[in-house]
């Protein structure tokens, strides 16, 4: 970790110095991997201002599994979207691993996204054309490290119970199995929160609970992992559930209503 | 099966462009034939075009440095003498002068038949023509050559005996006699722009005409340049107010030939150019909607950490794959087509020229090129998405 480059650097000169402060190597390890503080998300849709999250607070330590629930359109997806640094709060301070993440570039919020970020998305979305251990490389295809990417694939898959699907294309997968290819892709470039969309939905709950299996070891190695769910199954098994009510978050469902 | 793997692994944009060729194997067909046919346009029509000059300019003879001096208008007497050659000589310094005589005769055939031919006085032969069939007598004073064709009607070759009933002028009247020559030689055939060409005359020791007078004094000079300037000493010497001898310059003639030549060919590859536009809009067009398609995979593959230009560079590497494969084929489409134009026009299929090769080499590069210029909308439009967007679907 290094300092940001000041051109990112937002004129609010506490923000930036309160990001090199805590930017070191044992904050990264010990710290929370992504914290938020009156995060707020305003979209424009058709001249209206959709405000998708209210000022939210939230924090996600290493090892952590937290069960994001709420009612569709209550900003989840959102919330999910702030956490994976693929949209930037309109208001509000997130830091990742002690950086302010509105210090970065769109180039730099790429790269840290890959770095420390894994995605389970929502219907898998592997690509159709490459075979399993390909779709788990995707993330790495461009590193050109192709023999060490390979290996690393082929153990994340072996350990998903795949290793005699490796060559198979998606289609010729099993819901189950395509969600464990995409765990596998998601971990591929040994993350530090993994963000997952639905990931027992439209599975039995036979394989539902293999896949969260899968999370709590996930979660052992001291990866975050945060699940947008409408399983109260999943729910029950996270270590905190966090509900999300028109863009507010409670840690009680009481609370909301 | 693991090398290859393990070559792909190599350039893995170019895994991910050929598999997503491969998804929609109709189109990609029809977005690389419309390259082989644009390729092929280029090339063929080029090579064509160079195979059409070379047959024609083989026709037309070695064009260029000679300029053709003649009797003007206010010549007095009507004819160039030997004074005038040696003015000739003189004017022209170190350039060769061929001094050429000229008479007409009939040949009668066993037949009955009678063709008149053309008789050429020619002082050194061997630096005009090229001997197909026996030999120029050293000594250069008697015998016969003759044209190839002349010979192939006639059924003649060398040591035959030919009779040439002459008309001749001497001192203003028309004098007829009948000659027996002996041929001693048979010459190759001659294209249009050689100077006395012998492909159905008789070429004579100059000693078998009127001693003083010439039809034409060739002058062959180095390059077209020279013979500009050569004219012009020619024309100072002889015409000061009189046309006393006429000139023609084959230089001017050569050049606008081949003007004529170049401009033609540049329309038609012009319009092979067009067809290559074509393919690149179809290109464009193949990406495009492949773009539309995958946006949702675009989107993932921005989420996983990809770049905007990682993404350009995919779908750049896509629409160069098409372009290259369209090229590949069409470049020996091209050739094989410019093969048969070689064989019916200069009978040799493998007449290939630099100027052949180049213009199949200008249809793979501008294939290539299209194809690319084809695919940088739908690269940059696809690349810019924001994958929040992209991933909603």
């Amino acid at each position: 970790m290094t300092a940001e480059p000041s051109a990112g650097v937002p004129d609010d000169g506490t923000r930036a110095s309160d990001a090199s402060e805590t930017d070191g190597a044992s904050e990264t390890d010990d710290g929370p991997v992504i914290v938020g503080e009156g995060v707020v998300k305003e979209y424009e849709t058709g001249g209206e201002t959709v405000r998708a999250l209210r000022g939210v607070e939230f924090r996600i330590d290493p090892g952590e599994f937290v069960a994001i629930v709420g009612p569709s359109g209550s900003g989840k997806s959102t919330l999910l979207n702030v956490l994976g640094l693929l949209d930037v709060p309109t208001r509000g301070d997130v830091r990742l691993q002690g950086t302010d993440v509105s210090t970065f570039s769109d180039t730099e919020r790429t790269r840290r996204r890959k770095e420390v970020v894994g995605f389970v998305f929502q219907s898998f979305h592997l690509v159709p054309t490459l075979t399993a251990v390909e779709n788990v490389e995707i993330p790495r295809l461009l590193d050109r490290t192709p023999a060490a990417t390979r290996e690393t694939a082929c153990d994340l898959l072996d350990r998903m119970g795949l290793a005699d699907r490796l060559d198979h294309y998606p289609d010729e997968l099993s819901g189950g199995q395509k969600q464990r290819v995409a765990i596998a892709r998601s971990l591929v470039n040994d993350p530090d929160l993994l963000l997952a969309d639905e990931p027992t939905g439209n599975l039995d709950r036979e394989t539902g609970d293999r896949i969260l299996a899968e999370f709590e070891r996930i979660t052992d190695e001291g990866v975050g992992v945060v699940t947008v769910t409408h399983d109260d199954y999943v729910a029950e098994f996270a270590d905190r559930t966090v509900h999300l009510v028109d863009g507010d978050v409670f840690a009680d469902p009481a609370e909301a209503r | 099966m693991r090398l290859l793997d393990r070559l792909w692994g190599a350039f893995p944009t170019f895994l991910i462009a050929r598999r997503n060729i491969t998804r929609a194997r109709t189109r990609s067909a029809l977005a690389v034939a419309s390259i082989v046919i644009g390729v092929v346009a280029i090339g063929a029509i080029g090579a064509g075009g160079v195979a059409f000059k070379e047959a024609q300019m083989g026709t037309l003879g070695t064009i260029g440095s000679d300029i053709q001096v003649y009797a003007g208008p206010d010549k007095e007497p009507g004819h160039l003498t030997a004074a005038d050659v040696d003015t000739v000589d003189r004017v022209t310094g170190t350039a060769d002068i061929v001094p050429l005589k000229r008479g007409d005769g009939v040949l009668a055939g066993r037949d009955g038949d009678r063709t008149g031919v053309t008789l050429y006085g020619v002082d050194d032969p061997r630096e005009l023509y090229t001997v197909d069939e026996g030999d120029i007598p050293g000594n250069w004073r008697n015998g016969a050559l003759v044209g190839r064709t002349l010979a192939d009607e006639r059924g003649l070759e060398p040591g035959a005996k030919l009779t040439v009933n002459r008309s001749d002028v001497r001192d203003g009247e028309v004098v007829t006699s009948l000659e027996t020559y002996r041929v001693a030689a048979v010459l190759e055939d001659e294209g249009r722009a050689q100077v006395a060409r012998p492909n159905g005359a008789v070429v004579l020791p100059p000693g078998e005409f009127e001693d003083d007078i010439y039809a034409q004094v060739v002058v062959r000079t180095e390059n077209t340049r020279q013979a500009n300037a050569t004219a012009r000493d020619v024309r100072a010497a002889f015409n000061d107010r009189e046309e006393r001898v006429d000139i023609f310059e084959r230089g001017q003639a050569a050049d606008r030939i081949d003007q004529a030549f170049a401009q033609v060919n540049l329309f038609l590859v012009g319009i092979g150019a067009i067809s290559l536009l074509v393919a690149g809009v179809s290109i464009a067009n193949v990406m495009l909607m492949s773009a539309i398609e995958r946006r949702e995979e675009i989107g993932v593959l921005r989420a996983v950490g990809y770049e905007k230009f990682d993404i350009l560079r995919v779908l750049l590497a896509e629409a160069t794959l098409l372009g290259v494969v369209g090229s590949l084929l069409g470049a020996p489409l091209a050739l094989a087509i410019t093969a048969l134009i070689n064989g019916a026009l200069l009978d040799d299929p493998l007449a290939f020229t630099a100027g052949a090769f180049g213009y199949v080499a200008a249809g793979v590069a501008f294939g290539v090129v299209a194809s690319v210029v084809g695919g940088l909308y739908p690269a940059w439009k696809a690349a810019r998405e924001r994958p929040v967007e992209a991933l909603r679907g």
